[in-house]
This record gives C-alpha cells, sequence and structure tokens, in this order.
C-alpha cells in the first residue's frame, strides 16, 4: 500500500526534539523523516523529495541556512520552516534571504508548528517558487523591493518604518492568511512585547495611512476580528 | 626605490625601538649638562632676561625641559597604564563578582519552575484519575510558562546589546496613553485605576528620538511593577512633563515602597528584594528598563519610602529630539 501522507523532513541535532515532535507530527497525519545534521539533510531532500522541510538553524557539518541556500541554489522549490535558535533580527532577516517559507523561534508551542506546516502546504504550488523567495513582491498598485528595503504604491515611493516595511513584508509573503498579532510580534520583532498586539497595530496604522487603505473596506489589508490580519489582495512575486 | 622603502622602514623601526627612544629622551639632558661645564670653563656669565644667568645653565634648563617633554610623549602612555592597573583590577574583580552573583540568581530562578515541572510530570505518570492529570499538566504549564518568560527576558537583554536601536520621532503622550490602556487590560489590574496626568499647556511634547517599541516596555514595566507591588486601594499616578531639555515621566505609587538597603540593588539583573518574592516575574524587568533608557541617552532613578506617607517613585528622563 502507498503512504499518501504527506513526507516531512525533520532536521534537528537534539534528539529530545526529534523523537517528541515527529510522534506529534505522525498523529497529525504527516509521515515524517528525521535526520540530526545539515548533510544528512540535505541527502535525504535529494533522495526523498520531502513535501516540507524543516531545518534547524544550528546543527553539526552543515547549519540549517546553509542546507536550505543550498537547496534553493539546486532550483529545488520544496517549502523549508526553519527553526531559528535565537530571536535575533538578523536571523530573521537571513531566514527570508535564504528563501525559508517560514520561521519559528525557539521554544514554541507544537501546535504552533503544525498550524505552519499546514498553510506553508497550503500555499505551496509544486515546482514553483514561493513568494518568500521572491525578491519583488507586487500587489494592485503596491511594489515591494525586498532586496532594497523600499515599497512604492502607484509609482511613489512610500515612507514607511523599517518595522511597517518588515510587517507589510510578512503579510504580503503570507497572503490571503489570517495572520495574528502575535505570530506577526514573533517574526517581525522577535521578541514578544507585553503591550505588544497594540504594538502591532499601531503599525499596522501606519501602513493602512500609507497604502490609503480604509479598514472598512480594504483593498489590502484586511481586519480579522479577533484573529489578526489579512493580506486580501493577489500578491506576484518575481 | 625598493632601497629608498627599507631605509625608511629602518628608520620607523629605529624611531619605535625602546632603546632609541630612551637616547633621544635623556639626549637634551645630557647635551645641557655637557654645555653647563663647558660654558663655565669658557665663556663670562650674560645677562639673560631680567637677571643674571649663565647660558650653561640656561642650556641645562632647557635641557631638562625637553627630557622632560620628550618622556611624557614617549612614555606617557605607558606610566598612565602603570598607574592604571590598579583600577583595571579592581574593575575586573567587581565583574567577576557581578558575573558569579548573575549565575547564581540564574540557577535559584531555574531551580523552582523546574522542580515544579519534575513534580507535575511525576503525578501526571503515577495518576490515573482524569482531575488529577488535569491538574499536574496546568501546573506544568505554569512552571513552563515561568521558564519561557526568563528566557524571553534574558534573551531581550542580549538583543539590546546587539541589535541597532530605531531611532525614530516618539511621541510620547501618546505612547503613555496607549501603555496605560494596554496595562489597564490585563486580567489583574481590571479594577484598578490609572491616573494619567500630561501637561499640554503651553506647547505640545517636542517628540523624543528612539525606538518605539523599546520606549513602550520601559513604561509598561514600570507601570506592570506599579500595579503589581500595590494593594487596589492604593493609587497609581503616571505624570509627564517637558522641562525643555528633557521629557521627565514619572510612574509614582503610594504602595508599600522598597526598603532602603535594597534600593540601590533593584536595577540589577534577577535581583529580587523582599516584596518581589512570590511575585511573578522574571526579575530582569527594571534591568531591562534601564539598559533601555540608557540606551536612550536618558536616566531612570527612583525614591521611595516605607514610612507614611510612604510609596515609589521612578523618573525617567529622555533627552527631546534636536532641532
Amino acid at each position: 500500500m502507498k503512504d499518501d501522507r504527506p513526507l516531512l523532513l525533520l532536521a534537528d541535532d537534539d534528539p529530545s526534539i526529534a523523537d517528541t515532535l515527529a510522534p506529534f507530527l505522525e498523529r497529525a497525519g504527516f509521515h515524517v523523516l528525521t535526520v540530526s545534521d545539515g548533510a544528512a539533510a540535505l541527502d535525504k531532500v535529494h533522495s526523498h523529495r520531502p513535501a516540507l522541510v524543516i531545518l534547524d538553524v544550528l546543527m553539526p557539518r552543515m547549519d540549517g541556512r546553509e542546507v536550505l541556500r543550498r537547496i534553493r541554489r539546486g532550483n529545488l522549490w520544496i517549502p523549508a520552516i526553519l527553526l531559528t535558535q535565537v530571536g535575533e533580527s538578523s536571523e530573521r532577516a537571513l531566514a527570508l534571504e535564504e528563501g525559508a517559507d517560514d520561521y519559528l523561534n525557539k521554544p514554541f508551542d507544537p501546535h504552533e508548528l503544525l498550524a505552519r506546516i499546514r498553510a506553508v502546504l497550503r500555499r505551496a504550488r509544486p515546482g514553483e517558487r514561493s513568494l518568500s523567495t521572491s525578491w519583488t513582491l507586487s500587489a494592485l498598485d503596491l511594489i515591494l523591493d525586498r532586496k532594497a528595503r523600499r515599497a512604492s504604491h502607484k509609482g511613489e515611493a512610500l515612507d514607511l518604518t523599517p518595522k511597517a516595511l518588515a510587517v507589510l513584508e510578512y503579510l504580503m509573503t503570507h497572503p490571503d492568511e489570517c495572520v495574528s498579532r502575535e505570530r506577526l510580534l514573533e517574526a517581525v520583532w522577535g521578541w514578544e512585547y507585553p503591550a505588544g498586539t497594540r504594538t502591532v497595530d499601531t503599525r499596522m496604522a501606519e501602513l493602512r495611512r500609507a497604502l490609503d487603505d480604509d479598514p472598512e473596506n480594504p483593498r489590502y489589508i484586511e481586519t480579522v476580528p479577533a484573529e489578526g490580519y489579512r493580506f486580501v489582495a493577489p500578491v506576484k512575486g518575481e | 626605490m625598493k632601497q629608498l622603502v627599507s631605509l625608511r622602514d629602518f628608520l620607523i623601526k629605529l624611531f619605535n625601538a625602546r632603546l632609541t627612544r630612551i637616547i633621544v629622551t635623556a639626549l637634551p639632558l645630557f647635551l645641557g649638562l655637557l654645555a653647563t661645564i663647558y660654558v663655565q670653563n669658557f665663556l663670562e656669565p650674560v645677562p639673560i632676561l631680567a637677571f643674571r644667568m649663565d647660558i650653561g645653565i640656561a642650556a641645562l634648563l632647557f635641557g631638562i625641559f625637553l627630557t622632560l617633554l620628550l618622556g611624557a610623549y614617549f612614555f606617557g602612555d605607558e606610566s598612565r597604564g602603570w598607574f592604571a592597573r590598579g583600577d583595571m583590577d579592581e574593575v575586573r574583580r567587581e565583574m567577576e563578582e557581578s558575573r558569579r552573583q548573575f549565575i547564581r540568581r540564574l540557577d535559584h530562578e531555574i531551580k523552582n519552575p523546574l522542580t515544579g515541572l519534575q513534580a507535575a510530570l511525576v503525578n501526571m505518570s503515577e495518576t490515573s484519575a482524569d482531575a488529577d492529570r488535569h491538574r499536574a499538566s496546568e501546573n506544568a504549564r505554569h512552571a513552563l510558562d515561568r521558564l519561557k518568560r526568563l528566557l524571553a527576558d534574558l534573551r531581550k537583554l542580549a538583543e539590546l546589546e546587539e541589535r541597532p536601536l530605531e531611532r525614530l520621532p516618539v511621541d510620547i503622550p501618546a505612547l503613555l496613553e496607549e501603555v496605560t490602556e494596554a496595562v489597564q487590560s490585563l486580567p489583574a489590574a481590571q479594577e484598578r485605576k490609572i491616573n494619567l496626568l500630561i501637561s499640554r499647556v503651553p506647547w505640545p511634547f517636542p517628540p523624543v528620538t528612539g525606538d518605539r517599541d523599546l520606549l513602550s516596555l520601559v513604561f509598561y514595566n514600570l507601570l506592570e511593577n506599579a500595579l503589581k507591588f500595590t494593594a487596589s486601594a492604593d493609587s497609581v499616578e503616571v505624570r509627564a512633563l517637558e522641562d525643555g531639555r528633557a521629557i521627565v515621566v514619572e510612574v509614582a505609587d503610594n504602595g508599600m515602597g522598597i526598603p532602603p538597603a535594597e534600593l540601590p540593588k533593584i536595577f540589577e539583573e534577577l535581583y529580587r528584594g523582599v516584596n518581589a518574592r512570590g511575585t511573578e516575574g522574571s526579575g530582569l524587568g527594571l534591568a531591562l528598563t534601564r539598559r533601555i533608557v540608557i540606551l536612550h541617552d536618558g536616566a531612570l532613578e527612583v525614591r521611595s519610602r516605607q514610612d507614611d506617607p510612604r510609596g515609589t517613585v521612578f523618573t525617567v528622563r529622555l533627552p527631546v529630539a534636536r532641532k
């Protein structure tokens, strides 16, 4: 009988993490392959072609970022989630640069990982580049140049704070997905702020002002009551 | 050309050599001495300036002066280093001691939730009653939350040193309103009233240049502390004014107050005073708060009394953005 559960490759050098996450993900309906170092992860990617890879950043022999870089260099657009050890902002920026589809800071709730896996798989178009690996993203009149850290709307450059730009980047790489404030905080700010949800709202208001987007009748960013935000415009990547 | 370069190298090396420096330094003194002896034997004293001075003595004085000058130039750093070494040892000892203290406190902070977690796991595996298992898993989650909070705050402290600060204009009154509202929405603070006083006459507040999110953390921590260490009958007040150079924000309460002996220590990482024993918190809040204020070129002070009228005032001074 052929196993039609999606195959996940989980690469983490800490056995306590691999040993507990694998059964959890199996129960959730996935087939899980675990490896404990980067070089083995790269081998398995080539031999098994998993539906998604989960890579720890700090691993022996080859770190998670290098693995991802090599996967991408081989024009393999397998979706990837990076598990970052420290919440450094440089690391998050890098995670995007290496073409990760999402990232999660340790320690995390396994349910959160599961939610990300499902969202990434839902977004993935087999064999195609994902938005996370595109340098330029466009939606309606909005263009985001991720490398130059610039955004323009109707041909005019937007004056955005770096945080607001990062929020926009996260939303545009996760279109049509309800993104909670907590998740934005973790992804963009890297740490939880006690007054965090308001912090997110402040930047969202800044974005909406810049985009001239009416929250009641949004073209770009929709508020999902009690949940978070959703980027509703269709996004194209180049 | 090559020879010229090697000659230059040779001269530079010669100039940098210690022996050369000593000789060059002492040379004027030596020449001055020679001149004194020589002149006294052959020449009559001549009037120099207003008083009569032997040319030889003048040469000697000039030599001494030049020697001192050269000595300061060549060996000044060295002697300063020699004098400063004592201070350095002292500083190093203090740093070493504070590092050891930090590890001792960290050990303590980790030990407690870990013990709770261990006990909860044992309970979970040894009991079969659903209610007991549920309680054990709640306890485990609680211990885990404490550990996660500690880790998150440790990471914040480490990251403050590493990542560049956002430097944008921040509207402090708006920020204070936002933070006050956020603190009041905490389940534990629902019934509490916070008085927010912002002077708006004759002109509005100038902006502060800084990282809005970090500054919000400063006021949030101070306000959360004020609520944590006061009873529901006590008052908590936030007041802000501007004195032309800085924006001054005070977070005040008439709660139990901080013992005088503890006041100098409360900003230390993981320090827990008697009031803070048994309350929730990572023990890093005030350390983080002070660090953020200092990164904004500001100052954080505290005044507190335990005898009537008792209470605590934290004062944050943040320089206003220069035009």
